[in-house]
């Protein structure tokens, strides 16, 4: 299951951005590292800092998480060799300079996302317009995590239904929910869209993506649905079991850190 | 569930198996033989005859028949055996038993199979019900609520209205989704979006200036009510304030003419006005109302001139010089012409020249 979850994630990432790096990028190891700064000025390697800061910065626009091998072909150019170094400053400025954190959040395939280091504050006014399709991917993220992680898409869809969304229509605000659904929530990260063997017909379950891990309070997700239902979140034992433990294997590392 | 399972795993799975392959060469030849899945009743003989059981044809589909239908059944009402008040899923497990008792080759045992894996499926899905069973979460009821965070309104029985949007009751506003992404957006530690402040490049041409000049003559017909009463306090433009100027100093000219030019426009008193009084002065020659000339001593020397010379001024007689002068300049004029009091007084209002 979990292998054809990468390969579907692949297949969908592959079909909207470039090809594949011809040459294949391996690390370089901590002396190759040393021996490529010595050849470089400070400055350059400032500089090339910030491009990759800069092409980060775009990408996020969108949501949609950035490749090494983009990485690499695009800007890191002939200084993959001190590829790790740049990493590491990159992930550094992030975090004092904007407050930002980069994680790879698919160590095989080696793609970072940008999340944010703070908290939003509860009084805090809001700054920008909000985006509706954020609300959508919320409905989706609780009903999934209310119902222990996993749900079969037919549930997903007739809770849309309900709130007068449906997946066959085009919606007035959302357009194409379907495809905004399993297709950009998914290549963003947010939402996972599996396939249920043995199913006819063919069923697909929504699991939370790597980024909405990463992203999403489930702590918070349970206190809103206290102030909707008008009951104490700790009444659901369960999931505030599950949004109270610290999660060890939906953190992975930073970059800087490999 | 796992009772069932078990026993079929253990017991009739060994004996199963040698007849199994024993009879893999008649299956085939029974496959061709045969037209379709169907359920007719094949012209076989009974199922008295022990030895012939194995290759009978009409007890053969009898047997995947049952089983497809035990399969549908299964699918079809997935939701009523889901239901954790009924025993039908631990039923349907009991029938197949049964009849995996007759099964005698490869191609009824995959239909078996294909139950086994439908069934526990299924099992699987209501034993995840169980686990919840404290923690209920009914996304209708939730749906309920966010429609009433969202702002529905709910339509009043018998209303006749149907607005769009309002499926069954109810409408929702037109920020509804707004409201729940703010809500939401709370919960998330989304990495704000990058964007350039001033936006970007805007290549089209800045608006006509047109449109500005029509704006302008549009509010002065509403302020010209106001207009002469502002007038009186209003400060001229400088355009016109120089004019005046010009003109009260060619009324001196004309009361004290002809004179030095330096005694005309010094004021000792002020090096600013001094100044400023050439500055006008020059105006007057410029529009030939005043000349200038140098007397014996080639000292500048000023006269107006008259009103019937004007006309006369003409092209041919012009003739330009920079006239400059410095504070030191000033105060040596001042001690050698023994200036003591300004010819030109000053102008009354003060905020002009200043």
């Amino acid at each position: 299951m979990v292998v054809m979850l990468f390969d579907e994630g692949r297949s969908e990432t592959l079909m909207g951005e470039e090809e594949d790096d011809d040459i294949p990028f391996t690390q370089p190891s901590t002396s190759q590292v040393q021996k490529g700064l010595e050849k470089l000025t400070p400055a350059q390697v400032d500089q090339k800092t910030a491009e990759v800061v800069q092409y980060f910065l775009m990408k996020d626009q969108k949501k949609i998480p950035v490749r090494r091998a983009d990485l690499v072909k695009h800007v890191v150019k002939e200084y993959r060799n001190i590829y790790p170094e740049i990493m590491k400053r990159t992930a550094r400025t992030f975090e004092q300079v904007f407050g930002l954190k980069l994680v790879e959040i698919d160590f095989k395939n080696h793609v970072y996302i940008l999340i944010n280091k703070l908290e939003t504050l509860e009084g805090a006014p809001v700054r920008s317009p909000s985006n509706p399709k954020m609300g959508l991917l919320f409905v989706i993220l609780s009903v999934i995590f209310m119902k222990g992680g996993a749900v079969k898409e037919t549930l997903v869809w007739n809770t849309l239904k309900k709130l007068r969304v449906d997946p066959g229509e085009k919606h007035e605000e959302f357009g194409d929910v379907k495809r905004l659904v399993t297709d950009e929530f998914v290549r963003q990260r947010y939402l996972e869209y599996v396939r249920i063997p043995h199913t006819e017909p063919l069923e697909h379950e929504f699991r939370w993506g790597q980024r909405a891990e990463l992203e999403v309070s489930k702590i918070k997700i349970l206190e809103f649905m206290g102030e909707l239902h008008d009951r104490d979140p700790q009444s659901w034992s369960q999931q505030y079991k599950e949004a109270t433990t610290p999660s060890s294997s939906s953190q992975p590392s930073t970059s800087s850190q490999r | 569930i796992s009772d069932s399972c078990m026993r079929r795993a253990r017991g009739d799975g060994a004996e199963e198996s040698p007849r199994q392959n024993g009879t893999a060469g008649r299956r085939r030849g029974e496959q061709r033989a045969d037209s379709g899945d169907g359920d007719d009743a094949g012209g076989g003989l009974g199922p008295a005859d022990m030895p012939e059981e194995d290759n009978d044809p009409g007890l053969r589909r009898e047997i995947r028949s049952k089983y497809r239908d035990l399969i549908n059944s299964v699918q079809q009402n997935r939701e009523d055996m889901l239901s954790p008040s009924n025993n039908k899923l631990h039923e349907v497990l009991e029938e197949a038993n049964k009849l995996f008792r007759d099964v005698r080759q490869a191609r009824e045992a995959a239909l078996d199979a294909q139950l086994l894996v439908v069934a526990t499926d299924l099992g699987k899905e209501k034993a995840s019900q169980l686990f919840v069973e404290g923690n209920a979460f009914d996304p209708s009821a939730f749906a309920e609520h966010l429609l009433s965070f969202m702002g529905l309104n709910r339509l009043e029985e018998g209303d006749e209205e149907q607005q769009h949007g309002g499926g069954v009751d109810g409408y929702l506003p037109q920020d509804a989704w707004h409201r729940v992404a703010e809500r939401a957006e709370r919960c998330f530690r989304t990495a704000p979006c990058f964007h350039y402040m001033m936006g970007s490049f805007h290549a089209e041409p800045p608006p006509p200036k047109q449109r500005i000049e029509r704006q302008r003559k549009a509010p002065s017909k509403e302020v010209k009510r106001i207009m002469p009463t502002q007038l009186k306090k209003m400060e001229e433009s400088q355009q016109e304030a120089t004019e005046k100027e010009v003109e009260r100093i060619l009324g001196y000219l004309r009361a004290t003419s002809p004179i030095s030019y330096y005694e005309f426009v010094i004021d000792p008193k002020s090096f600013s006005r001094t100044v400023e009084n050439i500055f006008h002065t020059s105006f007057l020659i410029r529009d030939g109302l005043a000349r200038m000339y140098l007397d014996e001593s080639k000292l500048p020397c000023i006269a107006p001139v008259e009103e019937g010379e004007v006309e006369n001024g003409g092209l041919s007689s012009r003739k330009q010089c920079i006239i400059s002068i410095s504070l030191r300049s000033w105060r040596e004029l001042i001690d050698a012409l023994d200036i003591s009091e300004p010819l030109i007084h000053p102008p009354t209002s003060q905020s002009v020249s200043q």
